[in-house]
């Protein structure tokens, strides 16, 4: 295990993020998220599920990030599990109207395969 | 009193016996005192005049380069000046180191590898092999302007100048060594351990025998990403300076490696493979505790290295059980498995090298046992830290076999109010979230609060630390105390808020606010102070 666990299933790359975010680290770890998604990927899942705090910083690097993939016209999803600490830290800010979150990585790869995104997938 | 020694050559047997004294005299108290280039002037000197010869040279091995270098000269400043090398068996001086033994030489009928001897018109030569013990360390030699038949006594004397001379190079060489250790192995330990809130940290090292090699034990602290405390002990195989820097490689990789958030058993892994693949002829026993103040437990990873002793709360001391690895830098591809550990407040837990436990005809279950004995003891009788109480129990009259390094954590219980200083760098909030869970824990938080208070406070840190704008030694404080279920932070630094909001527009305000009950920003000279209240609903 290291900070990120990187995987590609067709043209979708999850990133399982294992260390909390905080601005201690939240730029490198938005360079990492950038890099993960590589260029035939449309649709980066940013899993958030093992992490336990999640800061200003780490907001901010993530809404940073999903303006960077609209620019190369990739989706940013996010996994947040309901009724965790960092949900309710998503609703205090509105994170939901900014980026898309999903409770759970199943969720999170359906909506990623789903119809505004097969034009490119199985490639 | 150099004033009767007579100038010629006439008379061999008694002017012999003078020169013999006035050269005896190099081994005189007074030269003891001397630099050692002062002494080698002094030296050359003295033979120049007592053995009534032009020129006077002393030239040293460089091992490594195979050539002798041209160290002191009377007569031939030149060839200092200019560096003169002679390589080994080459030319006058290389012949002699070669062969080991005095040569004299004609320059009407010899061929000399360094110019400036002819062009000083030298003549006549005679060089005998400066040595230690059976081993070359350089040449001297001497030479004349007229033509001279160099005798035996001449060969003598000349020795006994060059023997004096190899004593005091080796001397030198030795404290050059020492201070060379010393300089190492301060540079290869941390300068003070970090001060951690509710844990007691404290270090031993002790070199073996004179200290002259430095030896191959070390130890590290140091925070990792996720806001555990590493700590790291380990043991190079051998001693001197080429096991240090193997020592350094290895602390260097280990930091470098869990900097990047890798889990302890693949840092063991990786490190075993860059050991390896750098050739490193030497392996090492190591073991990296990650202990997590927060879930009151520990992580431990081990190549080869000794058990760390755990002793519980209630005092009892026993070895930690732990999936062994084997040593790194021995071969590639090996494997290591973590194990963990309940570690709740008021334990301790020491980690040592070999050098700690063993004993010439003893058993290391009889070593074991000693340890454990005096760990319990020094624990219990807690006045001093537990490195200090166990070192003075094992090894205070004891010479040292081996070197020996001590690290302790032992875990005390935070006091209420908390009170925290911290550098202003970002690296330092994951653990300063890992002592406000075990605080807020203590105080009755459940899980909600423990989460809104930590994120709370830890956003008014980060803005502390943004205030100290990269400050190199700046620090901010939190403090914390609560009142039955009535909590209140207190995070203060020395800096002015921005005017400009930084981007995101000020989040951290915002979450500060919908966490914690309060918030109330003052900003004065003196700094800016966040001040938070949150009221805790017991369950209990």
């Amino acid at each position: 295990m290291s900070r990120l666990d990187i995987e590609k299933v067709n043209g979708v790359a999850i990133a399982r993020v294992n260390e909390d975010i905080d601005a201690a680290n939240a730029v490198a770890i938005q360079h990492e998220l950038a890099g993960a998604l590589g260029p035939d990927a449309v649709c980066l899942v940013v899993d958030l599920s093992a992490i336990r705090y999640l800061d200003s910083a780490g907001i901010d690097m993530l809404l940073r990030l999903s303006d960077l993939l609209r620019h190369r016209r990739a989706d940013l999803i996010l996994v947040i599990p309901d009724g965790s600490q960092l949900k309710r830290l998503a609703t205090i800010v509105g994170l939901a109207k900014a980026i898309t979150i999903h409770p759970s990585l199943r969720d999170a790869l359906r909506e990623a395969s789903g119809p505004c995104h097969g034009a490119t997938l199985g490639a | 009193m150099e004033a009767q020694r007579p100038r010629t050559h006439t008379l061999e047997s008694t002017v012999s016996s003078d020169r013999r004294d006035d050269l005896l005299s190099l081994a005189d108290a007074s030269l003891a005192y001397m630099s050692l280039e002062d002494m080698l002037s002094e030296l050359l000197d003295r033979i120049r005049d007592g053995l009534e010869v032009d020129t006077a040279a002393l030239l040293l091995m460089d091992e490594d380069r195979g050539v002798l270098v041209a160290r002191a000269a009377k007569g031939l400043e030149e060839e200092v000046r200019q560096g003169v090398q002679v390589p080994l068996a080459r030319g006058f001086a290389g012949r002699v180191a070669a062969e080991h033994k005095p040569l004299i030489i004609d320059l009407d009928h010899y061929q000399v590898w360094n110019p400036i001897l002819r062009q000083k018109g030298i003549r006549s030569m005679l060089g005998v092999p400066v040595h230690v013990e059976d081993r070359v360390i350089g040449v001297m030699h001497i030479g004349t302007l007229v033509h001279r038949e160099f005798d035996e006594d001449d060969v003598t004397l000349l020795q006994l100048a060059a023997d004096r001379v190899a004593l005091a190079i080796d001397t030198a060489r030795i404290a050059e060594q020492r201070a060379v250790t010393a300089i190492m192995q301060r540079s290869l330990l941390p300068d003070e351990l970090p001060e951690v809130p509710g844990m007691r940290l404290s270090a031993k090292y002790l070199p073996a025998g004179s200290g002259v090699k430095i030896g191959g034990d070390w130890y590290d602290v140091f925070q990792l990403t996720d806001g555990r405390l590493a700590f790291v002990i380990g043991d190079v195989v051998g001693r001197g300076v080429l096991a240090a820097s193997v020592m350094a490689e290895i602390r260097t990789a280990l930091r470098a490696y869990l900097a990047q958030g890798h889990d302890l058993p693949r840092v063991l892994s990786m490190l075993n493979e860059l050991l390896v693949t750098m050739g490193r002829k030497r392996g090492a026993t190591l073991a990296i505790v990650a202990v997590d103040a927060e879930d009151e437990s520990l992580e431990t990873v081990t190549a080869g290295h000794l058990p760390p002793l755990l002793i519980d709360p209630d005092g009892h001391a026993r070895l930690l059980e732990q999936t062994p690895g084997l040593p790194v830098g021995i071969g590639a591809g090996h494997d290591y498995e973590a194990s963990r550990h309940p570690f709740p407040s008021g334990s301790r837990l020491l980690l040592y090298t070999d050098g700690l436990i063993e004993r010439r005809e003893e058993g290391i279950d009889t070593g074991f046992e000693r340890l454990t004995a005096a760990a319990q003891a020094a624990a219990r009788l807690g006045d001093s830290p537990l490195a200090d109480g166990v070192y003075r129990a094992l090894l205070d009259e004891t010479p040292l076999e081996d070197d020996v390094a001590l690290l302790a954590i032992e875990t005390l219980p935070l006091g209420n109010p908390l009170e925290m200083t911290l550098r202003a760098q970002a690296h330092v909030l994951a653990g300063m979230r890992k002592t406000l869970g075990r605080w807020l824990q203590a105080a009755g938080a459940d899980e909600n609060e423990l989460f809104d208070l930590t994120l709370a406070i830890s956003e008014a840190a980060t803005n502390a630390i943004e205030h100290a704008y990269g400050a190199r030694e700046a620090s901010f404080t939190v403090i914390c105390e609560h009142d039955g279920p009535q909590v209140t932070a207190t995070v203060r630094d020395s800096g002015r808020w921005r005017t400009t909001q930084p981007p995101g527009g000020g989040r951290g305000l915002e979450i500060m606010g919908a966490l914690v009950d309060s918030v109330n920003v003052s900003s004065d000279e003196q700094g800016t102070v966040v001040t938070m209240a949150k009221r805790l609903n017991h369950r209990e």
